[in-house]
C-alpha cells in the first residue's frame, strides 16, 4: 500500500480549515468502500451499546465519529477493528466480510486501531513495537526482513511522524507514543485507520501536527475514522461526521453541510439548541450567573459574600491524571446553598476536578480548600465507586467507616450501618436486594442508585455530581434530580453542590449558576448567556466572543 | 465441561466449595492409591483412626500438628485477604523462632512472668521485620511481594543454620542446635499427659481476634477493601492503600513470627536447621482451603493437622508411605483451585465482554 | 601448588554445581519472559530427577537425560493446565505443584524400590574430557571436565539469547510476558505463548534434575532437590532475566555452595550459611535497584484471560 498511491492527484497545499470541499472523498465514488458497517448492534448485559448502526467509510476520506460518552463510538470502532464481534449485522472491510475473524483476520484486512490507552508495550522499543504489530517485518523462519527497518522509516519520515525507534516507548512523551502508535498501525498495508479520542492525549497546539498527518494518511487512500467528543476538532479535520447517540447512528453530514448547532443538537439530543424556553430557574433568588466577569480567573458567584464564606476553593490549582485529563490554573469557590453547574464536553478536565474537590488528587500547583468530608458520585461507578463482592451495607460503609457516630469503641457499628444502609436502599428506592445482599447482584441503575445514596450521605458541606443520573432510568433520573435539589434548599446550613455534566438539560434545570469547562479551564457564562447556544459555544470554544485560553503548557 | 447446574451451585452457595473440593481429592486419591495397588477404603479408615482414634491421637497427634499450620495459615490468610501475596510465612517463622530462642537463651535469669511475654514480644518483633523488608520494597519501589517474601525465606533459613552453628550453638559444641531453653519459656501443656500446649489455645485467640479484626473494626474493613479494590478504596473509602498495605505485611509477619517460637516453647524446646517441614507454604492450602476466613482456618488447619498426624499411623498400620499425605496437600489446593474456577467461569462470562 | 591444585578443584566443583542451576534457571527465565512465574520449577526438578534414574535404569543414562526432561516438561504442562488455561493463582498453583512432587516421587521411589534406605545405583552419564584443554591449569579442568549437561547450559545461553532478541517468536513471547493486552491486540494467542513456555521451562527443570541423578550423584533420594527449583527463580532475578546474566548468577551461585563445602572442609567455625544466603541476598538488592535498574516482566504472574 505505501507507495502506491504515489501517482495520485493531490490537494494543493494543507487542508483549510473553514473551506471544507463537500463530503467527497478524493477517490473516486465507484472504488469499494474501506469498510461498510450493516445493521450492527451490540450490547453488555442489558446495556445496549449499538442498536442497528449502519455506517460506511470510504477511502481517503477522514470521518469524524462524534457522541458523548457512552453513545457507543468506541463500541463501533472495536466491533469494526474485530476486537469485538457484533450480536447481529455485518461488518465488510474492503468489499470482504469480517465474519467472526477476530482481530487478527481484521489486521489482515488491513484495519488498524489506535486505541484511546495505547495498546503498546510499555519496555519495547518503538521498532520492537512496530515489529510486533507487522507480521510484514519478520521472514517465514521468523528473522527479521531485511530493509524493513528503513521501510518503516521512510514510511515515518513520509507521514511526518518523527520519532526515536529506539528507545523503550515508556520513555517516550505522549506525542512520541502516539507516533509509534500510528506508525505501528500504518506500517503494513492498511485500509482502515481507526483512532479513538487521539486528542484527549495531545496538547492543543500538538492536535493540529496530528491532524496533518491524519491528512497525509487519507491522501495516500486510507479510509480513517476519527473518534472525537470535541466538535471543534473534528469540524477541523474530519471529510464527513457521523453522530451516534445512545447507540444509534442520529446522523452523517459532510462538513459542508454540518452546522455547529445542529451537530451539538444531535450530540446532546436536545429538540432543537435554540429553544430557550426550557430553562428552567429554579432559584431565582440564586447568585446570578452574569456576575462573575468574563475573563475573571476566580469564578465565584457570590461576589464577596461575607455571611456565606466558601465551603470549597480553589484558587490558580494545575493537576492532572496519568491519562492526561488536566485542570490548569483553575480557580473556584463553591458556597452553602448553591448549585453550580459545570457543562463541557466530557475530557476537559471535568473528572480532574471532581477528584481535586474530592480531595482525592492532590494538586501539582494552586491551593485547594475543601472540607473534611465531601460527597463525590465518582463517574465510573461500578470500577471505582463499588466493591461487587462487598454487601450493600459494607458499600455503604466505604462513607461512614471513619465516623465516630459509626463506631462503638474499637468496633465498627454493623447494626448502625446496615439501618442506614437500609433507610438508603428504601430511600433510594433500589431494586433487586437489600442492605445484605452482594452490591454484585444488582443491575447497573441500582448500583449506581447506591453509589448515589451514599455519598449523599456524606453531602453535609459539599456534594460533588458527575453525570448523576447517566444510566438511570427517566423516573430515577427525576428522583435523583429533584433530591439534589432538594439538598441544595434543605435546612438551615445546606450544603454547595457541584454538578458536572455533559448533560445540557440536567444543567440547566439544576444549576443556580453555571461554568462551562473547556481544556482544563472554567469559562464563566457571559452576560444573559444562561442560554443553551451561548452554552453550546462556549463548550465549543469556537466563538470569538468568549476568551479563548492561552495554549496548555506541556508538562 | 462442567455442568452448569454444579457451578450455580457453587457460586450460590460458597460453602458448598470446600465441601466439593475435598471430596474430590478424596475421589483423586482414592484412584491413585487404588493405582498403586492399595485399598482406599482401609487406608483412609487406618488414616482416620490415626488422626481421630483416641483423646491421646487426636490431642497430641492431630491438634499438636495443626497448631503451627493454625498460624502460619492465619498469617497468610490475613496477607491474601488484602491482597498481599505474602509466601514468605516460612521465613517470618524461622526469623520468629530465632528471636524468641535467643531471648530465651541470653535471660537466663528471667522468671516466667518476664520470660514467656518477653520471647512472644521478640518473635513477633522478628517475624514483622522479616516482613517489613518485602513491605519497603512493595510501598516504596513497587517491586512486588512474591519474589521478595520467596528470597527472604531462604535469607532466613541460612541465618538459622548460621546462628545454630555458631553463636547459638549448644554449650557441648556437639550438633547443630540451640542448649534447651529454660522452663520458664516453656508453654504449658493443655492437659497432663498430653503433648498438646498453650500456643494451639493461642492460635484459637489470634483467629478469634483476626476474624474480629477483618470484620467488626474499621481497619479491617479497609484492609478488605484494598484487598477486593486499591481504586475503590481510594476513590469511594478515601482513604490511602499504602498504610493498610503496610499494616498487612506486618500483622502477617507477626502472626508467623509467632508461630515459630510457639513450636520451640512448646514442642522441641530447641531450635535446629530445619525445624519446618514447611509449614508456612502448606499453610497457603490451609489459608486458601478455609477461604481465607481466620475462623475457618481452625478447620482446615486440624484437617492438615490430622492428614499429618494420621500420616504416621497410614505408614505404620496399613503399609502406605506417609509421603502420600504431602501429595494429597497438594491435591486438596489443586482441587480448591479448580472448584473455585468452575464457580467464577460463570459469574464473569454474563456481565463485562 | 597446592593452592593452585585447591584452586582447580574449588573451580571444578563450581561450575558442577552450577549446571543444574543454570538450567533450571535458563528455563525460568523462558517462562517468566512470557509472564508466568513458576514456582512448581521446584516440582520439575524432581521429578526430573526421578524419571531420569528411572529413563536410566531402563534404557542408559543418555535415556535418562531425556526421560528427565519430559518428565519436568509434564510436571509443568500440569501447572499450566491450571495457572494458564484455568488462570488460577500462579503463585498458589505452584506450591501445589511443588508439595505434590515432592510427595508423589516419594510415592513412587518408595513403590518402586521400596523404603529400605539403601542407596540406587545408577548408570551415570560419563564425563567428556577434551583433551589438551583439560589439562590446562587451573581453569582446565572447570571448563573442559564436564558431562554433557553443562554443554548443553553454556550453548543455550546465547541461543535463547538469539531466540528472545532476535525473532518473530522470541518478541511475541516476551509481548506476553509484558502486556496481555497488547500481545493480544497484536493477534498473538497469549495463553498458547505461555503454556508453551511454561512446558519448556519444564524441560529444563527436569533436565536439571536428571542432572542431578545421573551426573551429580548417581542416585536418587527423597527432595534430593532441595530448593534448587527456588534457586532457579532468585538467580533469574540476580540475571535480571537476560540469557548470560542468569548465566553468570548461576556460577555465582555454584561457587558460594563450592565455597562452602570447601570451607566445611578446611575449618568448621567459618560462617559458611552466611556464604549460601549471600546470592539470596544480592538477588534482593538487585530487585530493589542497586546494581541499575531491574525489573520484573511487567505481566509477570498476571492473569493470561484463557
Amino acid at each position: 500500500m505505501p507507495g502506491a498511491n504515489d501517482g495520485h492527484p493531490r490537494d494543493s497545499g494543507d487542508r483549510p480549515g473553514g473551506t471544507a470541499p463537500t463530503g467527497q472523498p478524493r477517490d473516486s465514488r465507484n472504488a469499494p468502500l474501506a469498510a461498510r458497517l450493516h445493521g450492527v448492534s451490540r450490547s453488555f448485559g442489558r446495556v445496549v451499546a449499538l442498536n442497528d448502526v449502519d455506517f460506511e467509510l470510504r477511502p481517503g476520506e477522514i470521518h469524524g465519529l462524534l457522541g458523548e460518552n457512552g453513545a457507543g463510538k468506541t463500541t463501533l470502532a472495536r466491533v469494526m477493528a474485530g476486537l469485538l464481534a457484533p450480536d447481529r449485522g455485518r461488518v465488510e472491510i474492503g468489499g470482504r466480510a469480517l465474519e467472526g475473524g477476530g482481530a487478527r483476520t481484521a489486521r489482515e484486512l488491513g484495519v488498524a486501531m489506535v486505541h484511546q490507552h495505547f495498546s503498546l508495550v510499555p519496555r519495547f522499543t518503538g521498532f520492537e513495537n512496530v515489529l510486533l504489530f507487522n507480521g510484514g517485518g519478520w521472514t517465514r523462519r521468523g528473522r527479521l526482513r531485511r530493509g524493513f527497518r528503513e521501510r518503516v522509516e521512510a514510511r515515518a519520515a513520509e507521514l511526518g511522524l518523527a520519532v526515536e525507534l529506539d528507545l523503550p516507548v515508556e520513555e517516550l512523551g505522549m506525542v512520541e507514543r502516539q507516533r509509534v502508535e500510528i506508525l505501528k498501525a500504518l506500517a503494513g498495508p492498511t485500509r482502515v485507520l481507526i483512532l479513538d479520542e487521539p486528542t484527549t492525549v495531545l496538547a492543543p497546539q500538538e492536535v493540529s501536527g496530528l491532524f496533518a498527518v491524519l491528512a497525509r494518511v487519507a491522501r495516500a487512500g486510507t479510509g480513517v475514522v476519527l473518534v472525537a467528543h470535541k466538535l471543534d476538532e473534528v469540524l477541523a479535520a474530519a471529510d464527513r461526521m457521523t453522530v451516534l447517540r445512545g447507540g444509534a447512528r442520529v446522523l452523517t453530514r459532510p462538513r459542508g453541510d454540518a452546522t455547529e448547532a445542529g451537530l451539538v443538537a444531535a450530540m446532546v439530543g436536545r429538540g432543537g439548541v435554540g429553544d430557550g424556553g426550557r430553562v428552567t430557574r429554579k432559584r431565582p433568588d440564586g447568585a446570578p450567573a452574569d456576575r462573575a466577569e468574563a475573563g475573571d480567573a476566580v469564578a465565584d458567584g457570590g461576589g464577596g459574600d461575607q455571611a456565606n464564606p466558601p465551603v470549597a476553593e480553589l484558587r490558580r490549582v494545575t493537576a492532572g491524571d496519568p491519562e492526561g485529563e488536566r485542570i490548569v490554573d483553575l480557580s473556584l469557590e463553591v458556597r452553602r446553598g448553591e448549585i453550580v453547574g459545570i457543562a463541557g464536553v466530557g475530557g476537559n478536565g471535568q473528572r480532574t476536578l471532581a477528584a481535586v474537590l474530592a480531595g482525592v488528587r492532590k494538586p501539582v500547583r494552586g491551593e485547594v480548600r475543601i472540607p473534611r468530608e465531601v460527597g463525590w458520585i465518582p463517574q465510573d461507578r461500578v470500577e471505582e465507586g463499588l466493591v461487587g463482592d462487598f454487601t450493600v451495607a459494607e458499600n455503604v460503609a466505604f462513607a461512614l467507616h471513619g465516623s465516630a457516630d459509626f463506631r462503638n469503641g474499637p468496633w465498627l457499628d454493623w447494626k448502625r450501618v446496615g439501618r442506614t444502609a437500609a433507610e438508603m436502599v428504601a430511600g433510594m428506592e433500589v431494586r433487586g436486594g437489600g442492605a445484605g445482599d452482594r452490591a454484585g447482584r444488582l443491575s447497573g441503575g441500582n448500583q449506581q442508585k447506591v453509589v448515589a445514596g451514599r455519598e449523599l450521605l456524606r453531602s453535609r458541606i459539599l456534594l460533588v455530581a458527575e453525570s448523576p443520573a447517566r444510566g438511570l432510568d427517566v423516573r430515577a433520573t427525576a428522583q435523583l434530580r429533584g433530591r439534589i435539589a432538594r439538598l441544595a434548599r434543605d435546612g438551615p446550613g445546606p450544603p454547595g453542590i457541584v454538578l458536572v455534566s455533559t448533560d445540557l438539560d440536567e444543567i440547566l434545570e439544576l444549576a443556580d449558576r453555571i461554568l462551562v469547562m473547556v481544556r482544563g479551564r472554567l469559562l464563566p457564562l457571559p452576560p444573559h448567556g444562561r442560554h443553551p447556544d451561548a452554552i453550546g459555544h462556549l463548550m465549543l470554544a469556537a466563538t470569538t466572543s468568549s476568551p479563548t485560553p492561552p495554549p496548555t503548557p506541556t508538562p | 465441561m462442567t455442568p452448569p447446574s454444579l457451578s450455580a451451585a457453587l457460586r450460590r452457595w460458597p460453602l458448598l466449595r470446600p465441601a466439593t473440593a475435598l471430596l474430590a481429592t478424596a475421589a483423586v486419591t482414592a484412584a491413585l492409591l487404588a493405582l498403586g495397588g492399595h485399598h482406599p477404603g482401609a487406608v483412609f479408615a487406618t488414616l482416620i483412626r490415626g488422626a481421630f482414634g483416641t483423646w491421646d491421637r487426636f490431642l497430641s497427634g492431630t491438634l499438636l500438628r495443626a497448631t503451627p499450620l493454625l498460624l502460619t495459615g492465619l498469617a497468610v490468610a490475613v496477607a491474601f485477604r488484602a491482597r498481599v501475596l505474602n509466601i514468605g510465612a516460612e521465613g517470618q517463622l524461622h526469623a520468629g523462632a530465632l528471636a524468641g530462642v535467643a531471648v530465651a537463651v541470653l535471660l537466663p535469669g528471667a522468671t516466667g512472668l518476664v520470660l514467656l511475654p518477653a520471647t512472644l514480644l521478640a518473635a513477633a518483633l522478628a517475624g514483622a521485620l522479616w516482613a517489613a523488608v518485602p513491605a519497603a520494597m512493595k510501598t516504596a519501589m513497587g517491586v512486588g511481594e512474591v519474589i521478595t517474601t520467596l528470597l527472604m525465606n531462604f535469607v532466613a533459613l541460612y541465618l538459622a543454620q548460621f546462628l545454630v552453628q555458631g553463636p547459638l550453638q549448644e554449650a557441648r559444641g556437639v550438633f547443630n542446635q540451640t542448649d534447651e531453653i529454660p522452663a520458664a519459656a516453656h508453654l504449658p501443656p493443655l492437659f497432663p499427659g498430653t503433648r498438646l500446649h498453650l500456643g494451639f489455645l493461642i492460635g484459637l485467640g489470634l483467629a478469634f481476634a483476626l476474624w474480629l479484626y477483618l470484620t467488626r473494626t474499621p481497619g479491617g474493613f479497609r484492609m478488605r477493601a484494598v484487598g477486593a479494590s486499591v481504586r475503590a478504596a481510594e476513590v469511594s473509602g478515601r482513604f490511602r492503600a499504602l498504610p493498610v498495605i503496610w499494616m498487612t505485611f506486618l500483622a502477617s509477619g507477626i502472626v508467623a513470627g509467632l508461630a515459630g517460637w510457639i513450636q520451640v516453647a512448646g514442642v522441641t524446646r530447641r531450635m535446629y536447621e530445619g525445624l519446618s517441614p514447611g509449614w508456612g507454604y502448606t499453610a497457603i492450602a490451609v489459608a486458601l482451603l478455609a477461604r481465607l476466613h481466620p475462623l475457618w482456618v481452625i478447620p482446615a488447619a486440624i484437617l492438615f493437622g490430622a492428614l499429618s498426624a494420621g500420616g504416621g499411623a497410614m505408614q505404620r498400620e496399613a503399609g502406605v508411605p506417609e509421603v502420600w499425605v504431602r501429595g494429597i496437600e497438594a491435591l486438596v489446593i489443586l482441587a480448591v483451585l479448580a472448584v473455585d474456577q468452575t464457580a467464577r467461569a460463570r459469574a464473569d462470562g454474563g456481565g463485562r465482554d | 601448588m597446592i593452592e593452585i591444585a585447591a584452586l582447580s578443584s574449588f573451580l571444578l566443583s563450581a561450575v558442577g554445581l552450577a549446571v543444574p542451576i543454570a538450567l533450571a534457571a535458563l528455563g525460568e527465565m523462558v517462562s517468566e519472559r512470557a509472564g508466568v512465574i513458576n514456582i512448581g520449577l521446584e516440582g520439575s526438578v524432581i521429578w526430573g530427577a526421578l524419571g531420569g534414574a528411572l529413563g536410566a535404569l531402563a534404557a542408559g543414562p543418555w535415556a535418562g537425560l531425556g526421560t528427565g526432561a519430559l518428565c519436568g516438561g509434564a510436571t509443568a504442562l500440569l501447572f499450566a493446565l491450571f495457572a494458564v488455561r484455568l488462570d488460577t493463582d500462579q503463585i498458589i498453583t505452584g506450591t501445589a505443584i511443588t508439595l505434590g512432587s515432592l510427595g508423589f516421587t516419594g510415592v513412587v521411589f518408595q513403590g518402586r524400590f521400596g523404603a529400605t534406605g539403601l542407596a540406587l545405583e545408577l548408570p551415570t552419564v560419563p564425563v567428556w574430557e577434551i583433551p589438551l584443554l583439560a589439562g590446562l591449569p587451573v581453569l582446565g579442568p572447570a571448563l573442559f571436565e564436564q558431562a554433557a549437561t553443562a554443554w548443553v547450559a553454556l550453548l543455550l545461553a546465547p541461543a535463547l539469547g538469539w531466540f528472545l532478541f532476535r525473532t518473530r517468536w522470541g518478541l511475541a513471547l516476551r509481548a506476553a510476558g509484558e502486556s496481555t493486552v497488547a500481545a493480544r491486540a497484536a493477534g498473538e494467542r497469549v495463553v498458547r505463548i505461555r503454556i508453551l513456555a511454561a512446558v519448556f521451562g519444564g524441560c529444563l527443570a527436569g533436565l536439571a534434575g536428571a542432572h542431578l541423578s545421573l551426573v551429580h550423584t548417581g542416585t536418587f533420594a527423597e527432595g534430593m532437590s532441595a530448593g534448587k527449583g527456588f534457586i532457579a527463580i532468585a538467580v533469574v532475578v540476580l540475571g535480571r532475566w537476560r540469557p548470560w546474566g542468569v548465566l553468570a548468577a548461576a556460577l555465582f551461585f555454584g561457587c558460594a555452595e563450592a565455597l562452602q563445602f570447601a570451607l566445611q572442609a578446611v575449618d568448621a567455625d567459618l560462617p559458611y550459611p552466611l556464604f549460601l544466603a549471600l546470592p539470596y541476598v544480592l538477588s534482593l538488592a538487585a530487585l530493589a535497584g542497586w546494581f541499575g535498574r531491574s525489573r520484573a516482566p511487567a505481566a509477570l504472574g498476571g492473569a493470561s484471560g484463557g
